[in-house]
């Protein structure tokens, strides 16, 4: 990879970025309460998440099992013991005063993940730590006139707070390693990762310099709702922060919220002191100590990620490059490309069919309408040259259908739908004659050296069967005939 | 308990109300009523815990909460706070045949060593009112002084229990940390914090920790042990070896205090107990060290109190959040604790980690190292519990630092997280003198056992010298 | 060690605290009174080994993930100070665009 990305305007920008999922758990981090979304506000509390007098927490097994997933499938290193702290600050949301998070001794540290930039190949990210912490409530600013209304629903939901390096040049590569850190996580299960529903969030921080100089005094953009709108969001910051230094101002170490209406990023207006968080270590929780045993049942947790899916589908599938991108880029599309090879598709046959027709459905309604057995028949269809390619696509309409074609097998479907191309030499033979004995100038100019003129007749005999010859039936029986 | 006949218990309901009205004048009870009282006598009438306690009336520190009486703290912020659920503690009570009777007074958020901090004015000890009981669970120990109830439930961080137990000539009964549940107490300084007991004798005090103790899943700091039990009664203290450690006996050590302890000392050699001179060589920063912790825990343990989901709320003249915060917490608060806040707030921030509550922690391991080392060789230490008999009011309240001073003989064993109590031993000119038993980690029931043996010999109400 | 009036002014922005100017001065006595007494900890020798004291287990219990809230006998609107619609609420921050 190019160590770097200089930007025509001579400045290199520097980001690093920190992603908070919500794991996937019924019960929230610290007490039984449902993590369900959706719900009527302060339904799913109870003392501990409301942080009523006399309440104490008490971790939840299942996040830190998916929690130590996230973090073997970043590559992290797992600390067999890691302490829980308090982060203490005042929000109306925050029910203790204190969110319990991790310190200085977080779950896991070092991992190392890459991504695809858009403008210099595989980019190396250093993952500087994974830490598991609980979330706090949603403050509603517009809900009851002048006034903040609290929800305390997610307050206590767990969350995996994820920081990697300052390793992105460019904000489309923000992006690009937000793709793949979604990716993996969905992946393994551990988070939806959806913006949409709040259930990943990211704070990016950036900076500028010329090349070769230290690192800038960087900032910090908050309050973006897409991968998209972090690209734009940083791109708003960049071009700030060029400008500033570029007549003469120094950048000061801000928060700035991105306004998705504008495009802009601005100061967070209530400019507090920053804060002094005094962590110290949770006197209500002892130390978290996970032996060898435990992380390594954790690894054995892991599905094959999308990595080293990506290289078998190449190396051992043989697939083209694109293709194994695509196919290994979601978990439920691999597998089902799988089961389509594992029922005797040949391979990039399979690919082909599961990144057109099966993905087109998929993408609409989020399931595969045709099961993995059925198309893999009729792929076979295709192969033995029962069907000709067009036709199998109406095949596989009537199979994805909700009508007739739903139970009936791909060959039945075929059939039923008069698309069962004919490979009796006797038929071909028949309308070849008829071809032959139609074009006797085109004949004699085969037969006088231009043998290209055999696509000419295939077409023609094509034509004469109304599409049912087997075109790969029909050209040996032509060619033989053309010879005399 | 008497078995064999059936309690009567709504006449005991009344009785005791009766008890509370006359004693009102100590201010020891914020809030009790005969209602309660009456529903308590019902259902064990009805047999719902039908226990070992058979229905001993216990009062309940209002720092540990309860759905049918207010939970306080004695603080303005908590003026009118009925928790929606109960204690661990309380649950287990009742089930263990509990009237619970009460919830008493003590210096606000526990924070306090005379329950002179107390924002419902303060306690009156039970033999002269113009001294203190102690604290901070100064109500709970008058109430049981005055016999009001046999037993209540008190607190301790820094010896709130068996401090007051001294001063008002009671058995004070600390247990080692994690063996009874904090959920439903209050959190001051959470890894100091111990519910603990009050009773006129060491059998009924261990009776009701015995029925509260156990592990708990609701709070991951209690251990997983079985509960306690009320050891049988030791007739003798043969084959006991007691550490006296020196730094408790100063030679200005009060010599009422002393003679208190001397006539212990003396009773126990009596039983056939073994004494053996030890040495705690770093109890004197026992009292900086707590003071450095249990301010620090509590200010993080006290930003819930913000106005936003309970409690009394006040808002400034800004009109915004933060004078939400400022003015609910401000005037919410008294001043011990707002000290307390910002000592806390003040040793977590900005670089001052390392040098105060990191330090402190690290100093924390020194004593307890100190008790491990001493117990190689003793199975229990006796020390005095105060060092002084009952104060008066007022004599401490200028100067925060004599206030903790008062702490001496008690905090070491809290920072360590052993077991500890107070035993009643004489009086001093007239006023209760109180001598400390403390066991290894976990060895509450040996503690139980010696103090008991004691209590049989020991004179409680007699003078000293 | 000596902790000036801005430094308890600080702090007591940290611990969101209104300090009234009448007892400022006061206050700032007893801090310092009460921080010199601590700071004495300043003298305990300490070796590198010794680690911070924590009581209780020494490795915290892990509880099974299912939803089982911990009882309350009445809802959050009976201890509210202020509850509309089934919210807490608040009067807002001071100005400016605030984070969703």
């Amino acid at each position: 990879m190019a160590a770097t990305i200089l930007a025509a305007d001579g400045w290199e920008t520097v980001i690093g970025l920190e992603v908070h999922v919500q794991l996937k758990t019924r019960s929230k981090m610290f007490c039984g309460c449902s993590t369900a979304f959706g719900d009527p506000p302060n339904t799913n509390v109870c003392p501990v998440c409301l942080g009523l007098p006399g309440a104490l927490p008490v971790p939840n097994a299942e996040a830190l099992r998916l929690a130590t997933r996230a973090a073997l499938a970043l590559g992290c290193t797992i600390h067999e013991t890691s302490v829980f702290a308090r982060k203490n600050y005042f929000y109306p949301d925050l029910p203790k005063g204190y969110q319990i998070s991790q310190f200085d001794k977080p779950l896991a540290t070092d991992g190392d993940v890459w991504f695809e930039s858009p403008e210099r190949g595989r980019v190396d990210v250093v993952i500087q730590r994974l830490h598991v912490e609980e979330d706090a409530g949603k403050s509603l600013h517009e809900r009851v006139p002048g006034k903040t209304a609290v929800d305390l629903n997610r307050a206590g939901v767990p969350l995996a707070e994820i920081v990697s390096g300052p390793d992105m040049r460019s904000p489309a590569e923000a992006r690009a390693y937000l793709t793949m850190m979604r990716q993996i996580l969905v992946y393994t299960g551990v988070s939806d990762c959806s913006m949409e529903l709040g259930s990943l969030r990211v704070d990016a921080n950036l900076s500028i310099r010329r090349p070769g100089e230290p690192l800038g005094t960087k900032t910090e953009v908050k309050n973006m709702n897409s991968f998209a709108n972090v690209e734009r969001a940083l791109e708003a910051e960049r071009a700030r922060q060029v400008a500033l230094l570029e007549s003469g101002g120094r950048v000061q170490q801000v928060t700035l919220l991105f306004d998705a209406a504008t495009g802009e990023v601005r100061p967070q207006r209530s400019k507090e002191e920053s804060h002094d968080y005094r962590y110290f270590p949770d006197p209500d929780l002892p130390p978290l100590v996970l032996d060898r045993k435990w992380i390594e049942a954790r690894r054995a947790e892991l599905p094959e990620l999308p990595d080293a899916k990506r290289e078998r589908f190449q190396t051992v599938l043989g697939l083209p490059a694109y293709d194994a991108r695509v196919l290994a880029g979601e978990r439920a599309v691999a597998d089902y490309f799988e089961a389509v090879v594992a029922a005797g598709a040949e391979p990039k046959a399979a690919a082909n069919w599961t990144m057109g027709e099966a993905m087109t459905g998929y993408n609409e309604s989020g399931a595969f309408a045709v099961a993995p057995a059925r198309l893999a028949e009729l792929v076979a269809l295709v192969k033995d040259g029962v069907v000709s390619g067009q036709a199998a696509k109406r095949v596989y309409g009537e199979l994805a259908g909700g009508g007739a074609g739903s139970t009936e097998s791909p060959r039945a479907a075929a059939e039923r739908l008069g698309l069962v191309q004919v490979r009796d030499e006797g038929a071909l033979a028949g309308w070849v004659d008829e071809v032959i004995a139609a074009h006797p100038g085109e004949v004699a100019r085969y037969r006088g050296g231009e043998t290209k003129l055999i696509g000419f007749f295939v077409g023609q005999v094509m034509k004469k069967s109304q599409g049912k010859a087997d075109p790969k039936g029909v050209q040996p029986v032509l060619t033989a005939k053309l010879r005399g | 308990m008497a078995t064999g006949h059936a309690t009567d218990h709504a006449t005991v309901a009344r009785e005791v109300g009766a008890r509370f009205e006359a004693a009102a004048g100590l201010n020891a009870a914020l809030h009790w009523s005969q209602a309660n009282l009456d529903v308590e006598a019902a259902r064990l009438a009805r047999g719902d815990g039908a226990g070992p306690l058979g229905g001993m009336p216990v009062a309940v520190k209002d720092n540990i909460v309860t759905t049918d009486a207010p939970t306080t703290c004695a603080s303005r912020i908590l003026e009118g706070y009925v928790s929606p659920y109960d204690a661990t503690a309380v649950v287990r009570l009742r089930a263990a045949g509990a009237m619970i009777a009460g919830k008493a007074n003590l210096d606000e958020f526990a924070m306090g060593s005379s329950t002179e901090n107390s924002a419902y004015g303060r306690v009156l000890h039970p033999l002269d009112p113009a001294r203190v009981p102690g604290g901070s669970s100064g109500g709970s120990a008058a109430l049981v002084a005055a016999g009001v109830v046999p037993a209540a439930l008190g607190s301790e961080t820094g010896g709130s229990v068996r401090q007051p137990a001294s001063f008002c000539g009671i058995v004070g009964l600390k247990p080692s940390y994690g063996r009874v549940s904090r959920y439903g107490l209050v959190a001051f300084g959470s890894s100091l914090d111990c519910i603990s007991v009050f009773g006129r004798t060491v059998d009924d005090a261990a009776r009701v920790l015995a029925a509260m103790s156990g592990v708990d899943a609701l709070d991951s700091t209690t251990v997983d042990r079985p509960p306690l039990t009320v050891p049988a009664p030791r007739g003798d203290l043969r084959g006991v070896r007691i550490g006296l450690p020196r730094e408790y006996f100063p030679a200005d050590l009060d010599p009422g205090v002393r003679a208190g302890l001397d006539r212990t000392i003396a009773a126990a050699t009596q039983l056939g107990a073994e004494f053996v001179e030890v040495s705690l060589p770093h109890s004197p920063y026992a009292v900086p060290t707590y003071y450095i912790i249990n301010p620090a825990e509590a200010a993080a343990n006290l930003a819930r109190y913000d106005g936003v989901r309970y409690g009394q709320r006040r808002i400034g003249p800004d009109g915004d959040v933060r004078a939400l915060y400022q003015a609910t917490r401000g005037e919410g608060f008294g001043p011990e604790v707002r000290r307390r806040i910002l000592v806390g707030t003040y040793v977590l921030s900005g670089g001052y980690y390392d040098a105060y509550y990191d330090k402190a922690q690290r100093v924390r391991a020194l004593i307890v190292e100190d008790f491990r080392r001493a117990f190689g060789s003793v199975d229990l230490l006796l020390t005095p519990t105060t060092p002084t008999t009952a104060f008066r009011a007022g004599e401490k309240t200028e100067d925060p630092v004599s206030m903790y001073l008062a702490d001496v003989f008690v905090a070491p064993a809290s920072l360590a997280g052993l077991p500890a109590m107070s035993i009643p031993v004489g009086r001093s000119e007239g006023l209760p003198v109180g001598a400390q038993v403390i066991a290894p980690m976990m060895e509450d029931e040996r503690m139980l056992a010696a103090a008991a043996a004691l209590e049989t010999i020991v004179d409680a109400a007699g003078e000293v010298r | 060690m000596s902790i000036g009036r801005d430094e308890v002014l600080h702090v007591a922005r940290l611990a969101e605290l209104a300090v009234a100017d009448a007892e400022l001065d006061r206050l700032v006595g007893q801090l310092n009174s009460i921080v010199d007494y601590v700071a004495q900890l300043d003298r305990v020798p300490l070796d590198a080994e010794v680690t911070p004291f924590q009581p209780g287990p020494a490795a915290v219990r892990l509880r099974e993930d299912e939803v089982r809230p911990a009882p309350m006998v009445r809802g959050p609107e009976a201890v509210a100070p202020e509850f509309v619609d089934g919210f807490f609420v608040v009067p807002k921050r001071g100005g400016g665009l605030v984070e969703g």
